[in-house]
């Protein structure tokens, strides 16, 4: 986060804002090349990109769920909760009541930023481990609604069909390189107010807050009210990445909000140093195209299944016992 | 009537079962206050060596079981000494995400070695008394199969002699001292570590016994050990958490609750039961039914 305009910055910004011209560049390439008969058995352009603005959509929500785990110090283990509601209010907005886009993802973010409120005030008063609890309890809970109450969702399974693209006058962007823009457009406005919320007094109070509550209390610092706070804004973010997805996939199902993605965004909080947005981008970055080049089928045989759960288990067990404090160099 | 009968008895298994997976995650909490999220895993981890061993090593079932429980201890105490072990001074945080890991792992582990289909006990290898059609006839029809008399009996008799070892033991006393206070504890002379890998060792025992359970009465699969794990879990709160003797309460109302839940609401909701029992307790009443009252700190 630092505003000097040294080349190395340049480069990467050029390198964002003109990624999906160089995938389908990388396209034209090896279809020219296989007119010659020179195959590059390289994967789509679009495949490719897809899988980029899936990582984008991970660092949205790791961002969201570090200013829980990260700056309050709370461990949340049901962030997907408000990654369903809002998958599940746009989706439903847009499936169902033929609400555009455009209305349904802030409404998506404001019934995410109750839920977090609301899941936030009985347990204000827990620490650790018993809020991690009634977290995932909360997560629980809404996966087994989405999953059971076919009248409520409308197919089996939580499934929620034919979910329509977002569109403006007429243009509708459908296309992989419109999602490319959209997904950035949130993160950096995702990235700006965490930032200033992080540099602001919210931020040294919820920092106050992580180090040590009572002493917090005692300078004045009003604990519920500034806990609250987060986790309604963290509430709010995984709530707007829940409404990108709704669009982005076409189709959502309850599969897409196990617990175990929860686990999954909480290992990129980890490996990227809890407390940092940073740290929070490269782990998400990290993992979360790890987690697409081992999905069962590319590297790894499908006989194996889900085998890259078992390298993030393991990641997380020697990140814990080497470096606590993650890749970013803050001691934990 | 008989329906209502079947099922209480379905509950009373069930609740066993919780009771005996709970005790595991009540036992580790007391003393280290970690909640051991692996030891749903060790449970799935019972049940799957016991059926290698009946089904490929052709070991007769009693000689199984036993046998089971002693390789899940050693597993119990192996993962404590590598993975928790060296966190004992670090943050709480910590070691929960060490535990979170380590289930992810041993679940994943178990579903690459022995694929996610369910698999049942074959019924030809088990004593007479466990196969299905042996069974008394209740009064209004319904019946009642040895089995489940004999897993309630199993629960019950482990978790006397479980109370026993506690309260009138000397390694019973050394596990209450450090579940009092560690520090105090070891400057008795008491061997924290090593109490705490033998504590490790009885959860991870009992919890394969309640795994062969299950793979009796329902299937062996590679989630069971997270779904009934969270149960137990729900169970180990509502008793209180670190109190032996919540534990089985628990576990029995978990269980009877979510039977009953299954059979008049909606078997979609099963586990949603637990849930809601292990979130209304928590912030209703942090300390569980016989847990002492701690104020908002767990």
């Amino acid at each position: 986060m630092n505003d000097k305009l040294t080349p190395k910055n340049v480069i990467l910004g050029l390198l964002v804002c003109f990624l999906p011209l160089l995938m389908y560049g990388i396209d034209a390439i090896s279809l020219l090349l296989s007119r010659y008969d020179i195959y590059l058995d390289l994967p789509s352009g679009d495949y490719m990109l897809r899988i980029v603005v899936r990582a984008y959509l991970y660092m949205l929500l790791a961002i969201g769920l570090n200013i829980v785990c990260g700056f309050t110090g709370q461990l949340d283990l049901g962030y997907v909760g408000f990654y369903l509601i809002g998958g599940y209010t746009a989706g439903l907005l847009m499936a169902r009541l033929g609400v555009t886009y455009w209305i349904a993802l802030p409404l998506a973010v404001i019934n995410g930023a109750l839920w977090g409120l609301l899941r936030g005030a009985p347990t204000l008063r827990l620490t650790g481990d018993y809020f991690a609890i009634v977290t995932f309890g909360f997560a629980e809970l809404l996966f087994r609604i989405v999953k059971n109450e076919e009248w409520l969702i409308g197919g089996p399974n939580g499934m929620v069909r034919d979910i329509p693209p977002p569109a403006v006058f007429g243009v509708v962007f459908n296309q992989n390189w419109h999602n490319y823009y959209h997904i950035i457009l949130l993160l950096m406005l995702v990235v700006f107010i965490t930032y200033r919320l992080q540099h602001s007094r919210v931020g040294r109070a919820w920092v106050a807050i992580r180090e040590d509550e009572q002493a917090a209390e005692s300078m004045g610092i009003n604990v519920s009210r500034y806990k609250a706070l987060a986790f309604t804004v963290s509430a709010a973010i995984g709530a707007l990445g829940g409404g990108f997805i709704a669009q982005f996939q076409v189709n959502i199902s309850a599969p897409f909000f196990e617990f175990w993605e929860s686990i999954f965004i909480l290992c990129m909080v980890v490996l990227g140093g809890m407390g940092s947005i940073r740290g929070a981008m490269i782990g998400a970055a990290i993992l979360g195209s790890l987690g697409e080049i081992l999905r069962p089928g590319f590297i790894i045989p499908y006989q194996f299944g889900n085998a890259r759960y078992l390298i993030f288990g393991i990641i997380l067990i020697l990140l814990m016992r080497f470096r606590p404090g993650g890749l970013s160099l803050r001691k934990a | 009537m008989a329906q209502f009968l079947e099922q209480i008895i379905n509950g009373l298994v069930l609740g066993g079962i919780y009771a005996l997976i709970a005790v595991g995650y009540t036992m580790v909490y007391g003393i280290i206050q970690l909640i051991n999220f692996a030891h749903g895993e060790i449970f799935m981890l019972g049940a799957y060596i016991a059926l290698m061993l009946i089904t490929v090593f052709g070991i007769p079932f009693w000689v199984a079981l036993p046998l089971s429980m002693v390789l899940c201890a050693m597993l119990g105490m192996l993962i404590d000494l590598v993975a928790y072990r060296p966190l004992r001074n670090a943050p709480r945080l910590s070691a929960l995400i060490t535990a979170i890991g380590m289930s992810l792992a041993l679940q994943n582990l178990a579903r690459m070695i022995w694929s996610a289909r369910d698999r049942q006990f074959p019924t030809q290898l088990l004593p007479t008394i466990f196969q299905g059609q042996n069974a008394i006839s209740l009064p209004g029809g319904g019946t009642l199969p040895y089995r489940d008399v004999c897993i309630i009996l199993l629960a019950l008799v482990l978790m006397i002699a479980l109370n026993r070892l506690i309260y009138l033991t000397k390694i019973g006393k050394a596990m209450r001292a450090c579940a009092q206070n560690p520090v105090a504890a070891n400057l008795m002379g008491i061997k924290t570590n090593q109490v705490i890998a033998i504590t490790f060792a009885i959860g991870s025992a009992l919890g394969a016994v309640a795994g062969i359970m299950v793979g009796l009465s329902e299937s062996v699969t590679p989630t069971m050990g997270y779904y009934k794990g969270v149960a137990a879990f729900a169970a180990a709160v509502l008793g209180g958490i670190g109190n032996v003797t919540g534990a089985m309460l628990g576990g029995i109302i978990i269980g009877v609750a979510e039977v009953f839940g299954a059979g008049y609401i909606s078997s979609g909701y099963r586990l949603a039961i637990a849930y809601i029992i292990m979130i209304v307790v928590i912030v209703i009443r942090p300390s569980g039914l016989l847990g002492k009252s701690t104020g908002t700190r767990a």
